[in-house]
């Protein structure tokens, strides 16, 4: 940027006129694809097509349309100082580069005006899995698991899934809408009579201090038999309805600990030797009270979510289906569990638990209520009953007034399976649930200028935006009286909006997709390096595996990065931030990760940072390293990938068809010894290869202090030495095998690359603060069509261009802080829908 | 075909008849099950990421190299079959299997690195032409005779779901932009196809589906009137939802149409439905034993099975040579790095299960011979050794040696004898009794597969 006034700035000096090139044709062929002939051409045209790009079968005509997407990668990388490569010999001058882009700028800005719609994309797309299942859940007020179900949702890296490329509906799909509508239904209506309840309840006798781990114990690793740790096994319960467990609980706490945090998991038994079995959390307590003073804690949850166990044939006879809760300790203070520890840990005593279900203080239960609600008219006049229940019912599934047309529809379909299902209660469950197979419910709210008036269509968008679920009363009402769009208005419901804890979702989804997260979860972690990790089973058939049923530090790793970007916005704070915060967003068993100390419990919580935490903005995060590793050792490809793709805005293209495979590529590095750096050397050596990563792996060179684990480690084993594994034998325990590391890690890692068109950057700090310095705007600008991308539901194309301008200059005005951006981007004209018209 | 009585035009039936004549009528259109041919069965199955072949990485073994014991390929030399390592298990069913070098699909050249596993079974031209997937080979088959099962086809893989462009997680599509999602949890797939009643009576059953038909045509007219209230480009979507709608009444005809045969009865010994992904083995023969089964109990007769599918960092299929072998990387890893002492070991392992699939068709009789040389079997890969490259598939053909295939051979294509892959699937349709002409960029039928 300074170069480039600079130059402006010289040439005014001198009194020579900027050189323009005149519009349309003339230009370019004066101009353009002189500069083209001269700097381009030679590796992008007929004989070499470099990146798949040529330009010399462009013509000057932009509006013509067909060819607008490369125009703008042309108008980019040349703005951005890419091309032509810097290892060119003979560069243009910048005044020349500057000419042609802004021959470019112009023209595109002419096409994108001429241009008759703002995009082609459809807008007709199904609900995500993810909307469906929220847009249940509050359309009859409680969440039920309905994905499992589901064919899954596509995915690709870097994208949102909730474009209408991707929300393709086929006959399977709908066939399994007409299971789970018929299994929603099932829940939200119950029958008249009160039902029976079904009630289980045990008790463990104290057992005293000072004998060991006892009985009415459950501890953080070990537990005895017979012990509350093995859980509570139920073999009576109803098919659906809210279940309440209370339990009356303690803790026995070691020296400094001030509480542990308790956790109920409900399904199958999880005593038995397999990681399959099915089990869910309930829900989680913080226990801090002393034996003396035994606390009852409470938990709710929908019996039809949680696994069960098929009563099997015992000698001729069907044996009940079962359940268990189990209770847990999710204490974790980074303490290894490479002995019988137990006692130095945090206990919960147990006295008792019970179970009751379903939940009948109020019936029929609200959620009942709600739909076939209390009227003197269902027994006066049965049939205006009817028609009211489904207009009711089916205004709000289908996120604006149902026509009466529609409500006709179902009320024939009412009448149709009355007679044979007899009561009001069943057969409005089978036509309530036609309604949620319905079109429109199981699409997006379009506009049609008929039944379906604007404003919904911005409800709806505003809602599935920042909830992932449909518009709630106010919502639907300020857009029912058509203020929603004012800006007054819209602000304050995006507000409202993000301040609800369904903005939580949001987040979370973008999140995940934006950083394309998801992989880290299957990286496979090389044990023996990291035997600690991943909270391995200690003995038995599962030694070794990782510990299912409890969160591990993966899972934490995902919270932190999604409750880091909701922090963000929260804090209305800069776009910077994602670079480079003062703060970490961890809980305990993440801060005795990353060596952060001083934190308690296992909620997650803004921690203020010190330059030798080595942690601040998402660069640094877990999810991201892990994902980006090989599970042995750091994967600068990747990581250079992800950090060009998810936080510089760039699109890196996937490997091509037909290059031959490096026999040596990295990533192997950590059980024979060898520096990335040299392997990357060689990749570049060879010219195929080199085109496109000569412009990637700098950027992952400064990312190799942290580790295959996401830790940051500053020394690695000299080149060609062996690593042995994690040893009991050998190394005695954890610790003594850290000592043996410590011997082996010798050599200092190296960090340092020169990064495509900038300087040499060492480690992450300089990392971080080149990218601050140098391209804060690049960060921004992405980040705002990412939002943008996710809030549309559509990829944005060349026609955006200069929409997304506009809103980048907005953002700018507000140092790219995050709230202001979302809010910017609500009042936008492309997320109102009144760009053109 | 003579129309069979049950094709009386079901909607007409339901204006005149309504619930109380459910039953009567839905007798009425019982059908009779003509007598049985001897089913003509076919299974298209896929593996990620290419094989190891360290003599030869684009796919052709070099014959100025010897023979590498752990090759994917069984022998350099085309001609009858010698079996080396990676291909031992193979070698009890040596009259059974042929492998055949230097096929690919033409349409899957240029796509993308990981991306030409989407056309494995469609042979589409989606980079060029076609922009979209096509037709895969086993619906074909099914158009032409999934009438005569109870189910037209199975679509199964190991990660679920359609997936989405260049990273398919199906082999399966019933045409242009039409991606049948996979099933890939082994109790749900059971559940499906044994117990499609889920514990209702018959009876019970029929008067649900009665009921659903004539719901759905209520539907059918709602959404209608939809579709002229949306834009051009939303027409395409409103179709694909009206489509289905269409798919799932003919699917509640086909289903109330079979509730007068009984439901097989199904040997679950042995069948582990609980299995994972973290128990490689168990989950994938789990699979397979599925496979089996509906082809046993003649459920379906057409089939596919994406073993493994490409770009599967999301997946524990990611793992699978990790706790197969104890590999320390990525699966994914081992086609790029082509380690010497787990490449070979994890195709062999690949050729175990497969093996051991195709050996219980063998071992069960069916009318003289057994069922194996009545059920066509494909397992390939869309990348060689070079897990970029899209030329010159892995392809392994077994079965069907009594619907006029012939195998014990390495069958060589390479240079100027280069024929595209679907000729064998040409082939493999005309095994199955579906005399097309022509598949996706074929030149005719493949001579060699056939005796």
């Amino acid at each position: 940027m300074m170069g480039r006034l600079f130059v402006i700035l010289f040439l005014w000096g001198c009194g020579l006129p900027l050189p323009a090139a005149p519009a349309g044709k003339a230009g370019f062929d004066s101009v353009v694809s002189v500069f083209f002939k001269a700097n381009c051409v030679k590796c992008h045209g007929p004989e070499k097509a470099k990146g798949k790009v040529t330009l010399h079968n462009l013509d000057g005509d932009l509006a013509g349309g067909k060819m607008l997407e490369r125009w703008e990668l042309i108008l980019d990388v040349l703005k951005a100082g890419e091309m032509p490569p810097e290892e060119e010999k003979s560069r243009p001058a910048k005044a020349e580069v500057a000419a042609v882009t802004q021959w470019i700028e112009a023209e595109l800005r002419k096409a994108v005006a001429q241009a008759k719609e703002v995009s082609v994309a459809p807008q007709a797309r199904r609900l995500t899995n993810f909307e469906y299942e929220n847009t249940i859940r509050d359309l009859i007020g409680f969440r039920l698991k309905l994905t499992d179900n589901l064919p899954k949702d596509p995915e690709k890296p870097y994208h949102f899934n909730n474009t209408a490329e991707f929300m393709l509906l086929g006959p399977e799909q709908v066939d399994r809408y007409f299971e789970n509508a018929r299994k929603v239904m099932a829940s939200a209506i119950v029958d008249s009579a009160k039902p029976e309840v079904h009630q289980a309840r045990r008790e463990w006798q104290p057992h005293g201090l000072d004998r060991g781990i006892g009985v009415d114990e459950v501890g953080v690793w070990g537990n005895r038999r017979h012990s509350p740790a093995h859980g509570m096994g139920l073999n009576s319960f109803p098919d659906t309805g809210e279940f309440v467990i209370r339990v009356q609980a303690s803790a026995i706490l070691p020296p400094g600990v001030k509480g542990a945090p308790l956790r109920l998991i409900l399904g199958q038994t999880i005593q038995i030797n397999s990681a399959t079995q099915r089990v869910e959390p309930v829900g989680d307590a913080y226990v801090a009270n002393n034996v003396d003073e035994p606390k009852v804690y409470e938990f709710r949850g929908r019996i039809e979510n949680f696994p069960m166990e098929r009563g099997r044939v015992v000698r001729g006879r069907q044996q009940p289906d079962s359940r268990v809760i189990t209770p847990q300790v999710l204490y974790d203070d980074g303490t290894l569990n490479d002995g019988n520890r137990n006692l130095t840990m945090p206990r919960i005593v147990i006295n008792w638990m019970e179970f009751e279900a379903p939940v009948v203080d109020v019936w029929p239960p609200e959620h009942h209520t709600r739909i076939l609600f209390a009227s003197p008219l269902r027994e006066e006049n049965p049939e205006a009953y009817v028609r009211e229940v489904i207009r009711r019912f089916a205004s709000r599934a289908f996120r604006r007034p149902a026509s009466k047309a529609e409500v006709d529809r179902f009320a024939q379909i009412y009448k149709l399976v009355q007679p044979e299902l007899k009561t009001m209660e069943a057969a409005m469950r089978e036509t309530l649930a036609m309604v949620l197979i319905s079109p429109q419910f199981l699409y997006h709210t379009v506009a049609d200028g008929e039944v379906t008036a604007r404003p919904y269509e911005l409800a709806s968008r505003l809602s599935y935006f920042l909830w992932g679920s449909m518009p709630d009363a106010e919502l639907l009402k300020l857009a029912g009286e058509g203020r929603l769009e004012e800006p007054k208005v819209l602000d304050q419901q995006t507000r409202r909006l993000l301040a609800d804890a369904r903005a939580k979702d949001f987040v979370r989804n973008f999140t995940m997709q934006w950083l394309s997260l998801a992989k880290m979860k299957t990286v496979p972690i090389n044990q023996q390096l990291f035997p600690r990790f991943l909270y391995y089973v200690s003995a038995g058939e599962r030694r070794g595996t990782e510990q299912p049923y409890r969160p591990t530090i993966r899972d934490y790793m995902l919270d932190e990065t999604a409750g880091f970007v909701a922090e963000l916005i929260r804090r209305n704070a800069g776009a910077a931030n994602v670079v480079e915060s003062d703060f970490a967003w961890v809980n305990q068993p993440l801060a005795a990760h990353y060596g952060v100390p001083g934190v308690e419990g296992n909620h997650f919580r803004a921690v203020p940072l010190k330059p030798e935490h080595r942690l601040g903005g998402l660069l640094t995060h877990g999810s991201m390293l892990i994902g980006n590793g090989t599970g042995s050792a750091p994967h600068p490809i990747y990581r250079a990938v992800w950090l060009r793709e998810a936080i510089l805005g760039d699109h890196v293209a996937e490997p091509p068809a037909d290059v031959p495979a490096l026999t040596d590529t990295a990533g192997e590095s950590a059980e024979k010894a060898l520096t990335i750096k040299d392997l990357l050397a060689k990749h570049r050596r060879k010219e195929s290869c080199n085109d496109c990563h000569a412009r990637l792996d700098p950027w992952g060179i400064p990312f190799e202090h942290y580790n295959a684990i996401g830790k940051y480690q500053p020394l690695v084993p000299k080149e060609g030495a062996r690593v042995s594994g994690f040893n009991l034998q050998t190394h005695g325990d954890l610790a003594g095998y850290a000592a043996y590391l410590k011997t082996v890690n010798t050599e200092k890692v190296e960090a340092a690359a020169r990064v495509p068109n900038g300087p040499e950057v060492s480690g992450m700090p300089e990392l971080k603060a080149y990218l601050l310095k140098h391209r804060g705007e690049d960060v921004a600008e992405n980040i705002l069509r990412r939002l943008l991308t996710y809030g549309l539901g559509r990829e944005l194309t060349t026609r955006d261009r200069f929409a997304v301008d506009e809103l980048l200059k907005q953002s700018a005005a507000n140092e790219h802080r995050l709230l202001d951006m979302i809010l910017t981007i609500c009042q936008s004209p492309l997320f109102k829908g009144t760009a053109k018209e | 075909m003579k129309p069979k009585s049950w094709h009386l035009n079901r909607r007409e039936m339901l204006k005149g008849g309504g619930i109380a004549l459910a039953l009567p009528f839905l007798n009425g259109m019982s059908w009779a099950a003509p007598a049985k041919a001897l089913p003509k069965r076919m299974l298209v199955s896929y593996f990620s990421y290419g094989a190891y072949m360290p003599n030869g990485g684009n796919g052709i073994p070099d014959p100025n190299k010897p023979h590498h014991d752990w090759s994917w390929w069984p022998c350099r030399d085309a001609g009858p079959l010698t079996f080396n390592q990676s291909a031992k298990p193979f070698e009890p069913l040596k009259d059974y299997v042929s492998y055949y070098c230097g096929l690919d699909h033409a349409g899957g050249w240029s796509l993308g690195g990981h991306s030409s596993g989407d056309v494995f079974a469609t042979g589409a031209d989606m980079v060029g032409r076609q922009k979209t997937n096509s037709i895969s080979i086993d619906q074909v088959a099914a158009n032409a005779h999934g009438h005569e099962t109870r189910f037209a086809s199975m679509v199964l893989g190991t990660e679920g779901g359609t997936g989405s462009y260049g990273r398919s997680k199906t082999l399966s599509h019933r045409g242009p932009g039409r991606p049948i999602p996979s099933m890939h949890k082994p109790q749900e797939i059971f559940n499906r196809l044994f117990n499609p009643y889920a514990g209702k009576g018959v009876e019970q059953v029929r008067a649900g589906l009665k009921r659903e038909a004539s719901i759905l045509d209520l539907l059918m007219d709602q959404s209608r009137s939809l579709k002229g209230r949306l834009g051009h480009e939303d027409q395409g979507k409103v179709e694909e939802y009206l489509e289905s709608i269409r798919a799932l009444e003919q699917r509640v005809e086909r289903t109330s149409k079979w509730t007068h045969e009984p439901l097989p009865e199904i040997d679950t010994k042995g069948l582990n439905l609980d299995a994972s992904h973290k128990d490689p083995k168990e989950y994938i023969r789990c699979m397979y034993d599925l496979v089996y089964l509906a082809f046993q109990t003649d459920t379906t007769r057409f089939a596919s099975l994406m073993l493994e599918s490409e770009n599967s960092s999301q997946s524990e299929l990611w793992n699978y040579a990790t706790y197969v072998l104890g590999y320390k990387g990525a699966t994914h890893d081992i086609a790029h790095k082509r380690p010497v002492d787990y490449s070979g070991q994890w195709d062999r392992w690949r050729a175990e299960q497969h093996a051991y699939f195709l050996q219980r068709l063998k071992d069960t009789p069916e009318a003289g011979a057994n069922m194996l040389d009545r059920t066509v079997v494909l397992w390939g890969s869309a990348h060689p050794h070079a897990s970029h490259s899209t030329k010159n598939y892995p392809i392994h053909l077994a079965g069907g040696n009594r619907l006029g295939l012939k195998h014990g051979h390495l069958h060589s294509f390479e240079g100027d004898k280069k024929v595209p892959l679907a000729n064998l699937f040409v082939s493999m349709l005309h095994a199955v009794d579906v005399p097309v002409k022509a598949f996706a960029d074929s030149t005719g039928p493949l001579a060699e597969a056939q005796a």
